[in-house]
């Protein structure tokens, strides 16, 4: 099974795609409306906001967890080299 | 394609290793030396060194475990439309699995090498996840009250942890402390979270 290059989701279901196309590497959540990839910092903003909403967490703490999420998967390695 | 004997003694004592640290660090805590690892695992001290370079690498793995764990246990039921009753259920099953080892990850998180606390604190970020995405769908429905994500989220781990902490108190002997309390903790946090109308029994 495929996983998310930009976030390390599971992608089973065709609607788990990034623009239900199964040839795609990222997922839904990590795609923009157009379709693409979003960037380093869009998906770092996302992450920061989801960890605040779910976590509770001050959002410059949370912002390190996003890094470190990010740090690990593949669309991101580069930015942490 | 033939594995060697060299190769399966290899993965044995790294399987060893992993086994003996998980059941001493449980028990005793991770600033247990690695050389008593060893004596314990039988394997001699340099050998530790050859699978996991450093007490974080072996962290790491031990989290890694437990981590992916967890993960594919709340995934397997998002995939499922499941209620918050389920999710929390799951939780506190692989909580009972992993008892002893949690509960010191959670006593000793902040003295652990860096690149370990922040494994444990994406683990609970990922069951922050399952959470939210169940809890969304339930306020949305109308069966739980509408409160801020993370407050429901929070007051179900404090509470799960404060019992954990205290298990010298909650609990007389070696037994679980989440098997002992896991009905009377769900029932009251589902009460304290349910509209009314939909109080659980
Ligand atoms: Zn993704």
């Amino acid at each position: 099974m495929k996983t998310c290059i930009a976030c390390g989701m599971p992608m089973e279901n065709i609607s788990d795609f990034a623009a239900n196309d199964q040839g795609k590497d990222y997922c839904v959540h990590c795609s923009r409306p157009d379709g693409e990839m979003q960037s380093f910092e869009e998906k770092k903003e996302n992450l920061t906001k989801f960890i605040v909403r779910t976590q509770g967490f001050d959002e410059s703490a949370a912002g390190k967890i996003a890094e470190n999420m990010m740090r690990k998967l593949p669309a991101w390695k580069k930015y942490f080299d | 394609m033939r594995v060697s004997t060299r190769q399966t003694q290899k993965s044995n004592t790294r399987k060893k290793i992993i086994e003996t640290a998980y059941r001493i660090f449980s028990e005793k805590g991770f600033s247990v030396p690695t050389s008593i690892i060893a004596k314990e695992a039988g394997v001699s001290h340099g050998s530790i060194f050859v699978h996991f370079p450093t007490l974080n690498d072996l962290l790491i793995c031990l989290l890694s475990d437990f981590g992916d764990n967890m993960g594919a246990s709340l995934h397997m039921l998002a995939k499922k439309c499941y209620s918050v009753e389920n999710l929390l259920k799951e939780h506190l099953n692989v909580l009972e699995e992993y008892e002893a080892f949690y509960s010191r990850l959670i006593l000793e998180k902040n003295r652990l090498p860096d690149e370990a606390k922040s494994t444990f604190v994406i683990i609970q970020s990922t069951v922050a996840f399952h959470f939210s995405s169940v809890i969304d769908r339930e306020i949305e429905k109308g069966t739980v009250k509408k409160l801020p994500i993370h407050i429901l989220f929070n007051t179900w781990l404090g509470l799960v942890h404060y019992y954990l902490l205290n298990k010298e108190f909650f609990s007389d002997s070696n037994g679980s402390v989440i098997r002992r309390y896991r009905a009377e903790l769900l029932s009251t946090y589902l009460n304290l979270i349910k509209k009314e109308s939909e109080v659980y029994e």
